[in-house]
């Protein structure tokens, strides 16, 4: 009898927990970022506001994989919701039919940056690759623009530069080279090799933020390319670090929704919260990248806003996010051939 | 998983009763004569729920990542042709072979001694020093990439001593370069060139050593006449196992390396990752387990009893 009362009160609480899981799937909303400080402040600042005041949980999930995500939506079993992309590839995969249209009677479009939405992607933020440099191994000549990357007698030292053929390092050797901005592109790509011909030797390669930082922080190169954001922390913690913000490179990362996503209509007021003024300000003042949203910029913590991009706006140069797109599996080609030459 | 798990429960069971038996009848027939076809294969069932399994979830997905590379975009050999016809692949393809050849020489000379100290030593010590090699084996391949780093780097733990006790003056560039992949990856393959070589080394009776001294052989030619050849299918199978490996290793080049020297699963990466080019990435990837099979059989051709057949011999 004692046994029976108790597989019974066993198996209701099976039940009421699958109901109430039913429940939660429903409403739910996996979101897939790069990792790291960026996705914990992406957590801290959409998700978990997001999920108290609308009730749908947010899981988190990473990291982003093209691969895998052109994988999910060919087999029709999309896991991600929203996922967090670079610029290029997401007017790459709008184009190769692997996004949901947004919804923009959901999402505020007209509040957002033009150069960071399209019909398929709003921005989650933008960042600038700057120069940065270890000011312990340059003494008292500070480095102005991309210029000083290729005077190895001047600053002697490594080049740090990012690894992967996308948009920034072709720029900076062309603006380098004397190519003014508003001439970037088509990109002359002889020219942009020609000049990092000069260099090469002197290149290392980095592929991730925190390898950056630990080149640039131990001095192993001395300057190089490096995201805005991984400076100020690497200033932040007390690292001779100097960085000059002429010609910085601006660059954006994209949250799509993958097609066939499970769970849309969650996804889009996801996004239009993440989009919005308070969401986008809240990140920024977490991590120094800047916000998409026009509207953020007044909400930026008073001492943080020097430090991002916004600021540096009248030296900006934007990345041609629509140009890579397309071209970008070419230069990809040629860029191998340079690099194992 | 599960469902190949109880599939394969009753024929295992049966097939091993058959195969023990078979065995024993083998043998006695062996003496004989040349076992027929049918003996041969006989036991041949326990293959079974391993083939099914490696059918299933192996060679049926790795068929068709094949076939994209000669069905996307268009039906042909196009993508082939890209990877031919482009000198900056070729050069991606000699990279992955010199850098795989250098490591498993590297490892060889290195796990040589190791394998052979852990043989000789009281048995206790030697089970100490295989603990350790297993136990660097079992840590993180990335942690162990990144402590590489910490020590190789212009301002790393050996250029300062180095340059503290006055031996260089510029620091050595011991990493993002050739040397780097090296250094790291033989460190990383080293453990499996002493398991099978050490596995060898206890097998060889210790007597087969004092006779050859006894016979008159000179230390060194004792151990180049009768402990190397011994040794053979140890450092054969111990050998191609890591030059195999290397072909398809990425972390390590990936971290320790410069962009310069791609190899070919950093290639593959970037297109499958950054490029969703899956056509080019298979046609990159059959080119890789084509080379690795084509090795594979004259390994087969050169050694005359393959490394199975060996350590069934034991």
């Amino acid at each position: 009898m004692v046994l029976n009362k108790r597989a019974t009160a066993v198996l209701l609480a099976g039940l009421l927990s699958v109901t109430s899981q039913a429940l939660l799937a429903a409403e739910s909303v996996n979101f897939v970022s790069w990792g790291g400080s960026t996705q914990d402040a992406q957590k801290q600042a959409w998700a978990d506001p997001f999920s108290k005041a609308s009730g749908i949980t947010v899981v988190q999930d990473g990291p982003t994989d093209y691969g895998k995500l052109k994988a999910m939506v060919e087999s029709g079993n999309v896991q991600w919701d929203v996922v967090d992309v670079e610029a290029d590839f997401a007017l790459r995969a709008a184009a190769e039919g692997l996004l949901e249209p947004l919804d923009f009677k959901v999402i505020q479009r007209d509040k957002i940056d033009p150069r960071f939405v399209s019909d398929h992607g709003v921005g989650s933020f933008f960042f600038s690759f700057v120069l940065g440099y270890n000011e312990g191994k340059l003494g008292a000549g500070k480095p102005q623009d991309w210029s000083a990357l290729f005077d190895t007698k001047t600053y002697p030292g490594k080049r740090a530069l990012y690894k992967w053929p996308s948009p920034g390092v072709l720029e900076l050797a062309l603006l380098a080279d004397g190519v003014p901005a508003d001439k970037l592109y088509p990109l002359d790509l002889d020219r942009a090799f020609k000049k990092l011909d000069t260099i090469k030797k002197d290149i290392v390669w980095w592929g991730g933020g925190a390898q950056s930082q630990q080149l640039l922080a131990s001095g192993e190169a001395s300057m190089g390319q490096f995201w805005n954001g991984r400076i100020h922390a690497l200033q932040e913690d007390g690292a001779p670090v100097g960085v000059s913000w002429k010609q910085n490179l601006v660059m954006a990362d994209i949250l799509v929704i993958p097609k066939g996503s499970k769970n849309k209509d969650a996804a889009m007021k996801f996004l239009a919260n993440a989009s919005s003024a308070k969401g986008q300000a809240d990140f920024s003042n977490l991590t120094a990248y800047a916000p998409v949203n026009v509207d953020s910029v007044q909400r930026l913590d008073s001492v943080l806003a020097p430090n991002l991009p916004t600021a540096y706006a009248k030296d900006q140069i934007t990345l041609d996010f629509a140009y890579w797109a397309k071209n970008g599996p070419a230069i990809a080609t040629r860029w191998n051939e340079w690099l194992v030459k | 998983m599960k469902m190949t798990a109880t599939a394969s429960r009753p024929s295992t069971a049966t097939g091993s009763a058959t195969s023990a038996a078979g065995s024993a009848h083998g043998k006695a027939s062996a003496i004989a004569q040349a076992p027929s076809f049918k003996q041969r294969w006989r036991g041949a069932g326990n293959l079974l729920p391993a083939l099914l399994f490696l059918g299933l979830f192996f060679l049926a997905p790795l068929i068709g990542l094949l076939l994209r590379g000669v069905l996307e975009p268009t039906p042909g050999f196009g993508n082939y042709e890209q990877l031919f016809a482009n000198s900056a692949y070729a050069r991606v393809l000699l990279n992955t072979f010199s850098v795989a050849g250098l490591v498993t020489i590297f490892s060889l000379l290195l796990g040589f001694p190791l394998a052979w100290a852990i043989t000789l030593v009281p048995r206790g010590w030697g089970r100490w020093i295989l603990n350790i090699v297993l136990l660097s084996m079992w840590t993180s391949l990335l942690a162990r990439t990144y402590s590489w780093l910490v020590l190789l780097q212009a301002s790393g733990v050996i250029n300062k001593t180095l340059m503290a006790l006055g031996i260089i003056d510029q620091p050595l560039e011991m990493v993002h370069n050739l040397t780097g992949v090296v250094i790291g990856m033989s460190y990383i393959m080293i453990p499996f060139i002493v398991l099978p070589l050490q596995a060898t080394m206890q097998a060889i009776d210790p007597m087969i050593l004092q006779a050859g001294s006894i016979c008159g052989a000179s230390p060194w030619t004792n151990f180049f006449r009768v402990f190397l050849p011994l040794c053979r299918p140890g450092l054969a199978s111990g050998g191609l196992m890591v030059f195999v490996m290397s072909l398809g290793y990425y972390v390590t080049p990936a971290l320790l390396g410069g962009a310069q020297n791609m190899m070919l699963p950093e290639f593959i990466i970037q297109q499958v990752q950054s490029f969703l080019n899956w056509s080019l990435a298979s046609a990159g990837a059959a080119l890789l387990i084509a080379i690795t099979l084509v090795l594979f059989y004259f390994y087969l051709k050169l050694q005359p009893e393959s490394p199975v057949g060996a350590s069934n011999a034991r």
